[in-house]
């Protein structure tokens, strides 16, 4: 497949990566001459240096002859020009990334597909909908769901008093023989990459664990691990920035107590004005007098969602040594989402990662039904749906060669999960979530071909 | 500071032609009617159309450029004028002889108060009436451009927030919009006036009496052609009735009558004043309605109550009626309410500070200016708990800015400080207490009818003239939201920009 993406900030430097570990023909256009050099250096891609919007340069890329052109860029309008301009080039398909909400709400009445836009990716809106995701299932670090809850992925950190913490997966299973869960990823303490679990691989205290459960299963977890999923009912939020106002109108909607912090006044009259039901804190979150004035400790969750991602940090930090349960901090600095779980931050959300990985997952929707990267790992989630031609078809899961840095989580059958073990038969029809570290994608998806 | 006085006078003679050209109106009432005043009458048009026409006449050649201090003044002079020119008719037939009295007259005319220093009404000659009533017409058209057009680009007491069409605060010139949005309610009041006349004529008034009924109601007056008001009808309450619904159309907001008109139901439904003011009434009704039925003793009052459809309706009725006739500031008067029970006096002294809603007729505070008061009242509670939250008052699911608010809270504590002042000017005139404060607060509101000596069922003939000056002041001042005319007196109005 030949891909240009336009635009070589973070989401479009991420894109790449992702895409050129499969092999594909990518180039990449920007005028920075310092972030094209670093992706050139590090990527296996082709650059252009220039302006996406003129014709000359989208020529140069061969934009006649691309399967996809994706328009990264910071500016909205820019975007919108670039998708439009390829198409009319010969452009097979184009995705732009906007921040206006209001052109995804109505994609279909004005008709972005009818003058040459596929698909409409808005960072903020994905932000706000993964702060809401994860506060639902408050203990759990990180949660997905496959086929509405038929299958749920859930992230988790071991503490002391978790049962099979020196146990290995083996062991483990066998004191729970009610067991509906798997283990499909590890990442230990204070390590940089990702562990896919086989059966002798011990659980460590401190252990970042991403479980797959069937329906149910995830109370179940709550218990072995020793921690209660609390219920969240009262939210704070910093920063009235799009994503905080997105989420604060969203999440008040179903039903939480929201207060809402924003420094700059008018931009918080102006919140004050638009959602009624949320409380409007004038203050920039520095302020602990003011965080305490506001019953800080009262809170069951706190998310930070300012412009400052060092303030969103530190704020979080207040907030946890208040005793509040669940923090979320929004993060722009990739260094700083490595070091996520050892600062203390139960969540980190980065909008340009969740733009990457949402345009990744639209590339690939061909053949995989739902996707996700698991945050703080180098591993993604997939889900494929097994046909009759598929190498997998009616084999026993323990006979399929199977790429070692991969795993089957579950399988989806009708509308009921199963958590999928050695002996499982594979059918036509079946829904197989996998995960799998980024080199193994390919391989995993020659099996369901 | 260099004011545009042209276009000012420009302005004033345009409304003493106006004025004129209503003054042949009651000429042609007098001469049909053949009350015997048909040629003082038609002297005195005249006299005002020739002022007019040559004060119009001399500033012909003017810049059109004005801004808000001219429109400060063509505002409060306007209404000087108006009530100066306008005493023109009673003078010059010598109905009311006296200059005091005329003007007290007719300044109570254009503010639509309805307090009136004539003993014996139903003496006077028909043209006479006639004019008596179109000076409440006039004044509720007046009124009416005011509210909706003027003073909100005046930035006035917070009236820039209610205005439906009002192109914001921050205009300094008048919007030629104006003119539109005027004809279009004109058409409505005009509208609620023939529809009253019809209706009032179809329940047995006479075509006079209903047609000066109707100008009366619908501008929420207050005079009536009858020595005993509207009590006059009270053996006939299909008559009251219809009084009652014009009064509630009149208090009500013009512009959502026009939304009402275009279909758009909804938006007055969901209107919060509406709501309040309907609310309001509906409360103040009941309490007022179980008290007389239950407490008070009908028969020591002057006015006949004969109870043709049962005493419980007349209960009722009357309730209704003196509630809307005070909240509306119309000031008709079926009962006298000063004889109901002590309770009742206190009440209906309280709803002379209510007022109908803004953008209609009505004089007072006005509901949404209470509305507003009472919702901030209530925040400053969560306030305390919250010292750094943001905290905006809504209205009509909009976030009220604290400007707007604080604008507010000056009107009601200025229109309070007019209250108590005016109240003492009055003691001044060995007027007791409550008629003081009856007097003061039945002006400020542009009511009519007051306590003590000056109740429902006595005149202000009995007013010192001094007071009656003193009274005039009060209800210019209560029209014209306070502001309009007390920053005249200011020296920074004057004083170079």
């Amino acid at each position: 497949m030949k891909i240009i993406i336009a635009g070589a900030g973070e989401v479009g430097f991420h894109l790449a990566k992702l895409l050129s570990y499969e092999s594909q023909e990518i180039t990449l256009i920007d005028t920075d001459k310092e972030s094209l050099t670093y992706a050139d250096t590090h990527l296996d891609i082709k650059v252009i240096r220039g302006d996406a919007t003129s014709i000359a340069i989208l020529r140069e890329g061969k934009v006649g002859l691309c399967d996809l052109l994706i328009a990264v860029t910071a500016s909205e309008t820019t975007n919108i020009t670039i998708c439009v301009l390829a198409k009319q080039l010969g452009a097979k398909r184009t995705i732009a990334r906007i921040s206006n909400t209001e052109f995804i709400a109505n994609k279909e009445e004005v008709g972005f597909t009818r003058f040459g836009i596929d698909e409409l990716i808005s960072p903020e809106a994905l932000a706000a909908s993964e702060i809401e995701l994860s506060l639902r299932q408050s203990s759990f670090s990180d949660t997905y769901e496959f086929e509405e809850g038929a299958l749920t992925m859930a992230g988790l950190t071991l503490s002391k008093e978790a049962s099979f913490v020196g146990k290995n997966v083996k062991d483990a299973a066998k004191i729970f023989p009610e067991i509906h869960f798997i283990p499909i990823a590890i990442q230990r303490q204070g390590t940089q990459y990702t562990l896919i679990p086989r059966g002798d691989t011990i659980f460590k205290e401190g252990d970042n664990v991403v479980f797959i459960t069937s329906e149910g299963g995830a109370e179940e977890l709550c218990r072995l691990t020793g921690k209660k999923n609390t219920e969240i009912k009262n939210v704070m939020i910093l920063g009235g920035t799009e994503i905080g106002f997105k989420a604060a109108r969203d999440l008040c909607k179903k039903g939480f107590n929201i207060k809402l912090l924003e420094g700059d006044k008018e931009r918080a009259f102006d919140i004050a004005d638009q959602l009624p039901n949320v409380l409007v804190i004038k203050s920039d979150g520095r302020k602990v007098d003011v965080l305490d004035e506001e019953s800080i400790g009262d809170m069951d969750a706190f998310i930070a969602v300012g412009d400052n991602s060092e303030t969103n940090i530190m704020s979080c930090l207040v907030a946890k040594s208040k005793g509040v349960k669940k923090s979320i901090a929004l993060v722009e600095n990739m260094d700083y989402f490595e070091l996520s779980h050892s600062i203390g931050i139960d969540t980190l959300i980065n909008k340009k990662l969740l733009a990457a990985n949402s345009i990744f997952r639209y590339i690939r929707k061909g053949e995989v039904v739902a996707m996700t990267k698991l945050s703080n790992m180098n591993a993604e989630l997939l889900e494929f749906e097994v046909m009759s031609t598929s190498a997998i078809c009616n084999k026993l899961i323990k006979n399929v060669d199977f790429p070692r840095s991969a795993i089957i989580g579950g399988v989806i059958r009708g509308n009921v999960g199963y958590i999928a073990l050695g002996d499982f038969k594979i059918q036509e029809g079946d829904k197989v979530v996998v995960c799998s570290l980024l080199r193994s994608i390919k391989g995993v998806e020659k099996l369901f071909l | 500071m260099r004011l545009n006085y042209k276009i000012i006078f420009h302005f004033l003679g345009l409304l003493t032609l106006f004025n004129g050209g209503f003054m042949l109106l009651s000429t042609l009432v007098s001469y049909l009617y053949e009350d015997g005043v048909t040629g003082t009458l038609s002297l005195a048009s005249l006299l005002t159309l020739v002022l007019g026409g040559v004060v119009m006449l001399f500033t012909r050649k003017h810049n059109k450029e004005m801004n808000k201090r001219e429109g400060y003044i063509v505002v409060a002079f306007g209404w000087v004028i108006m009530a100066l020119t306008g005493t023109l008719p009673y003078v010059v037939t010598g109905s009311i002889p006296s200059f005091t009295n005329a003007f007290f007259e007719t300044m109570s005319g254009y503010t639509t108060t309805g307090a009136s220093i004539l003993n014996d009404i139903e003496a006077m000659p028909k043209g006479i009436l006639f004019w008596r009533s179109l000076t409440h017409w006039i004044g509720g058209m007046g009124i009416i451009v005011l509210a909706i057009a003027i003073l909100p680009l005046l930035g006035i007491g917070g009236m820039q927030m209610f205005a439906a069409e009002a192109p914001g605060p921050s205009a300094d010139k008048l919007h030629p919009r104006i003119t539109d949005t005027a004809k279009r309610l004109w058409l409505i009041y005009f509208g609620y006036t023939a529809a009253e006349t019809l209706l009032l004529s179809v329940a047995g008034m006479s075509f006079f009496d209903a047609i000066n009924h109707a100008l009366c109601t619908v501008s929420t007056g207050g005079f009536s052609t009858k020595n005993a008001s509207v009590a006059y009808w009270n053996g006939q309450p299909l008559i009251q009735y219809i009084i009652i619904l014009f009064m509630f159309l009149a208090g009500t907001n013009f512009v959502l009558s026009y939304f009402a008109f275009k279909g758009k139901v909804q938006k007055v439904i969901h209107d919060e004043e509406f709501k309040l003011y309907f609310k309001f009434i509906a409360i103040f009704t009941a309490i007022a309605a179980l008290l007389i039925y239950f407490r008070a003793d009908v028969s020591v009052s002057s006015i006949e109550h004969p109870m043709v459809w049962g005493e419980g309706e007349s209960a009722i009725r009357h309730a209704l009626f003196q509630v809307l006739a005070i909240v509306t500031t119309t000031g008709f008067v079926t009962a006298d309410y000063t004889l109901w029970t002590p309770f009742l006096v206190v009440f209906f002294f309280g709803l002379m500070f209510l007022g109908g809603s803004a953008g209609s007729t009505s004089g007072g505070v006005k509901v949404v200016r209470h509305l507003l008061l009472i919702k901030n009242g209530f925040l400053e509670f969560k306030r305390a708990l919250h010292p750094s939250a943001i905290l905006p008052v809504r209205y009509n699911m909009k976030a009220i800015s604290g400007d707007i608010v604080f604008n507010i809270l000056g009107f009601f504590i200025l229109y309070m400080l007019s209250f108590i002042i005016g109240a003492l000017v009055f003691s001044m005139f060995q007027l007791d207490f409550e008629s003081s404060i009856g007097l003061a607060a039945s002006s400020l509101g542009n009511v009519g009818p007051a306590l003590g000596d000056f109740g429902p069922v006595n005149n202000y003939a009995a007013l010192p003239p001094l007071a009656q000056w003193w009274a005039s002041f009060l209800m210019l001042i209560g029209r014209l939201e306070l502001f309009t005319v007390l920053v005249l007196f200011t020296p920074f109005f004057w004083r170079n920009r």
